[in-house]
């Protein structure tokens, strides 16, 4: 295989998830030899691309050429027998088998008679793996849950090298976020092998967020924005600027059309959450304040501590140090029980796991936190307090459902988040602390979420919410926070402010 | 705007393996009930034998209804046949050291409050998974029931006489026909746990909360319950029912024996996990528990009066143990031999969901 020819084609994938549409019409080209960056932000249909390409997923659409032959991805091995490779952020070690064994662990050992282990040919072939791309550094017998995360992602990526013959390698590697959890050393070490998987003809699709990463190894960049292929670039031909304008699109009309139907409300004066010298193991040192009746936004890249803000303010990671003042009153250390009952609430990002009891009833979902309040004498259950309760607060967020008693499982992504809002405004609380609440969710009940939001904030709650939609913040905040490094480094007023402003703030470009 | 979607697409077709995913383990007890008329029709379907299953089973009942409330939660306690014993050698230790009746039965709950909690709190505060903590615990209780009994039976004169009678005691009810209507003591004491455990898991806000933290503990402690506290509650109230089974069994036999409670924690396991079947969710509940407690009842007393074998009894417990559980899982993800019996009885995947 020689370096750069086109290797593998990919034409007209499309998917939708339950009638939204993830990936529209998206075509690659990858070339030996070549980095190609994809880039996009959250949602923008870089997983769904990458999950295609596994088999993972089935396209509702989709045409493959690797070498100029056909091929069929579907079946979630293929892609293995082709020469796919992915690196994922989340890197399935076995901790417990040695390096050596973790680099075949895709492979049959090395055997003697037929049954036992060949342990110095296993050696050997785990040295000349690592070797093959430059690794020196990192023993073959140590066990492989004393790596750091970059050794780990090394051995992960030399496990591709590990077949007998060095030339048996018509290889496409995919990494997904790679240097997320890494240290700048572990990153430079990963770019140096970058460098010689490319040199060996290798064809790298390399997704990310860190757009400086890609000047440094990437060809090639293609820019993913709703779901479609917004442009190709060769690296050389554009510029960051250039790059945050096509993943943001200029033209997405923020305030224009939705500013209109959720208009802020002149700033009302009393101050409603202070936060001084905020620390929690993710969180250093946040301090910040939202008035009451304001709807204030979380922006900030993955990792940057906007989920972990909530989880310090709800009581669910404990404080390291630092005050919370809930209209003036300095709160005590907080757990999540303790939170509900001083007037807060919490939607999480991850619905299913962190929400939702998916087998029980809507009526008993969205009462969970307040059962006390719905009780008699604090002990027994009272259903005719609760049900009518939980009928109301499903019309007032546009809830769609058979039936009160019937299972959340059985609902959509978007009847789901509303039941969690539906839990989060019965006690009629002061704060509401919102985690993507629009997350996966479909277009319409995105829109009733919205109005939902505002009207919320109208009524004189305060609302903290983090998305990754910048549109969304823009669109329905009143102040938008800007989280780097663990807190929050500058406030932006949402009036005027553009994606591409935004964005830049988050990637922190002078 | 109106709440309530159509309802069209809920009716309900009726499919056989649904049927019985749902009912199996129901149909299954009248089945053997039926069996065991059948075979034996002078004596099975008499009143003085329900009478005498009942106070058979009325302490394993006790053991598995409290079972029940941990398991709600997801864990289990291996613990309970060891505490069982234990309780009976405190009680009997205390007898022999001149202890009222009052004074025993007291020590005897504290012991099983405790060794719950300890329990708990190896499960709750220091999170040692169930498992591991409960064997630990069922080696160090049935360790220190040898060791307080040296591993001796505690029978004979130094038990008081109103100690060793309610075991054995009934209240009349009255009359039918020829034969007397009675209730055991032991019945009753059953029954009322399986009153206080049904109340508790189905109209308190501590039931509820309960079976929250079993369907999802990290959206249960993001909903603000208190998970710590309730699992620890958990343990306390299995421990206690396995004390009060142990009284129980101490009462009924006259003796406390080191290990006389041992058989307890398997069936207690294997009767919720019989009741689990009978539930939409596959939760345990109280009143499957209750079936559950009655078909491994059933077994028993009919199979000795058909006078087979005590391991034959075991092996067929087990057997349907099994196959209940697997005729519930017959769902569409769980595997091979879901989809095998499926195709056996004809059903598109779309009816049995």
């Amino acid at each position: 295989m020689s370096a750069n020819t086109l290797l593998f084609e990919l034409r007209q994938a499309s998917k939708s998830y339950a009638g939204v549409r993830a990936l529209i019409d998206a075509r690659l080209d990858l070339v030996g030899g070549e980095a190609h960056g994809l880039i996009g932000e959250n949602g923008a249909g870089k997983s769904t691309l990458i999950k295609l390409l596994a088999g993972l997923e089935q396209p509702d659409q989709m045409t493959t050429r690797l070498n100029g032959q056909d091929v069929d991805l579907s079946d979630g091995s293929a892609a293995y027998r082709l020469g796919f490779r992915f690196i994922h952020q989340e890197l399935n070690i076995a901790p417990a088998l040695s390096v050596a064994e973790n680099l075949f662990i895709n492979n049959p050992l090395p055997s003697l008679a037929g049954f036992l282990v060949d342990w110095a040919t296993l050696r050997r072939r785990a040295i000349e793996a690592l070797e093959r791309l430059g690794v020196k550094h990192i023993d073959p017998q140590r066990r492989a849950a004393s790596l750091s995360a970059g050794d780990a992602m090394l051995v992960k990526i030399a496990s591709a090298f590990i077949g007998d013959d060095a030339r048996d390698e018509p290889l496409i590697m995919v990494m997904d976020e790679p240097t997320a959890a890494l240290n700048s050393a572990e990153t430079s070490l990963l770019f140096d092998v970058i460098d010689r998987l490319r040199a060996r003809g290798c064809a790298l699709l390399y997704v990310t967020h860190r757009l400086d990463e890609l000047f440094r190894i990437a060809q090639r960049v293609t820019v993913l924005r709703d779901g479609r292929v917004i442009n190709c670039h060769a690296i050389t031909d554009t510029n960051t600027s250039e790059l945050i304008r096509e993943m943001t699109g200029r033209a997405t009309p923020a305030k224009a059309d939705r500013g209109a139907d959720f208009g802020a409300e002149p700033q009302p004066a009393n101050t409603r959450l202070r936060v001084t010298d905020l620390r929690t193991d993710s969180i250093s040192g946040a301090s910040f304040e939202v008035k009451a009746g304001e709807i204030a936004g979380l922006a900030g890249l993955v990792g940057s501590g906007r989920s972990e803000l909530l989880y310090a303010l709800f009581g669910i990671d404990p404080l390291l140090e630092g005050f919370i003042e809930l209209d003036g009153r300095a709160l005590p250390p907080l757990t999540p029980a303790r939170a509900w009952a001083l007037g807060m609430a919490y939607v999480p990002e991850e619905r299913r796991s962190q929400g939702l009891f998916l087998g029980d009833h809507v009526s008993r979902n969205i009462a969970m936190p307040h059962l006390d309040q719905l009780s008699r004498l604090k002990t027994f259950i009272v259903d005719s307090r609760a049900n009518p309760l939980s009928r109301q607060l499903g019309e007032a967020v546009r809830l769609k459902i058979n039936s009160l008693r019937q299972r959340v499982r059985q609902l959509s992504g978007g009847n789901q988040q509303k039941i969690l809002f539906a839990r989060a405004i019965l006690a009629q609380p002061r704060l509401i602390l919102l985690d993507e609440p629009t997350r996966g969710v479909d277009v319409g009940a995105k829109y009733d979420i919205y109005r939902l939001i505002r009207q919320l904030a109208d009524d004189g709650a305060s609302i903290l919410m983090v998305s990754s939609e910048l549109d969304e913040l823009i669109a329905l905040c009143d102040r938008i926070l800007v989280m780097r490094g663990g807190r929050p480094a500058e406030e932006l007023p949402a009036a005027g402010l553009t994606e591409s402003q935004l964005l830049e703030r988050c990637y922190d470009f002078a | 705007m109106k709440l309530f979607a159509s309802a069209a697409e809920t009716r309900a077709r009726f499919s056989l393996t649904a049927f019985l995913r749902r009912y199996g383990t129901l149909v299954g007890f009248i089945l053997i009930v039926l069996f065991f008329w059948i075979q034996r029709p002078q004596t099975f379907m008499t009143i003085p034998n329900w009478v005498n299953i009942s106070r058979q089973m009325s302490i394993l009942g006790v053991v598995a209804f409290a079972m029940t409330i941990v398991m709600v939660t997801g864990d289990f306690d291996l613990s309970v046949g060891a505490m069982a014993s234990l309780v009976g050698i405190v009680a009997g230790t205390t007898f022999q050291s001149g202890g009222s009746v009052a004074s025993a039965v007291t020590l005897g709950l504290l012991v099983g409050a405790v060794g719950g909690l300890l329990n708990g709190v190896l499960v709750a505060a220091v999170g040692i998974s169930a498992f591991v903590a409960t064997l630990g615990t069922l080696t160090v209780f049935r360790g220190l029931a040898l060791y307080i009994s040296g591993g001796a039976s505690i029978y004979g004169r130094t038990i008081p006489a109103e100690f060793s009678s309610f075991g054995r005691g009934t209240i009349a009810l009255g009359r039918i026909g020829e034969t007397d209507l009675v209730l055991p003591n032991l019945t009753i004491l059953a029954f009322i746990t399986l009153v206080l455990v049904f109340i508790v898991l189905n109209f308190t806000i501590v039931g509820r909360r309960l079976y929250a933290i079993g369907g999802n503990m990290e959206a249960a402690r993001f909903g603000g319950i208190r998970i710590r506290r309730l699992r620890l509650l958990s343990f306390v109230i299995s421990g206690l029912g396995a004390a009060v089974a142990g009284l129980m069994l101490f009462s009924r036999l006259s003796t406390a024996h080191p290990t006389q409670g041992e058989g307890l924690m398997l069936q207690a396991i294997a009767a919720v996990f019989l009741g689990m079947t009978l539930s939409e969710e596959s939760q345990p509940n109280v009143i499957g528990t209750l079936i559950g407690v009655l078909i491994l009842g059933v077994l028993a007393n009919g199979l000795t009066q058909m006078q087979i074998d005590t391991y034959i009894q075991q092996i067929s417990t087990g057997v349907i143990i099994i196959l209940a559980v697997t005729l519930s899982s017959l769902s569409q993800q769980q595997g091979h031999f879901g989809r095998w019996l499926r195709r056996l009885f004809r059903q598109s995947p779309a009816d049995s969901s």
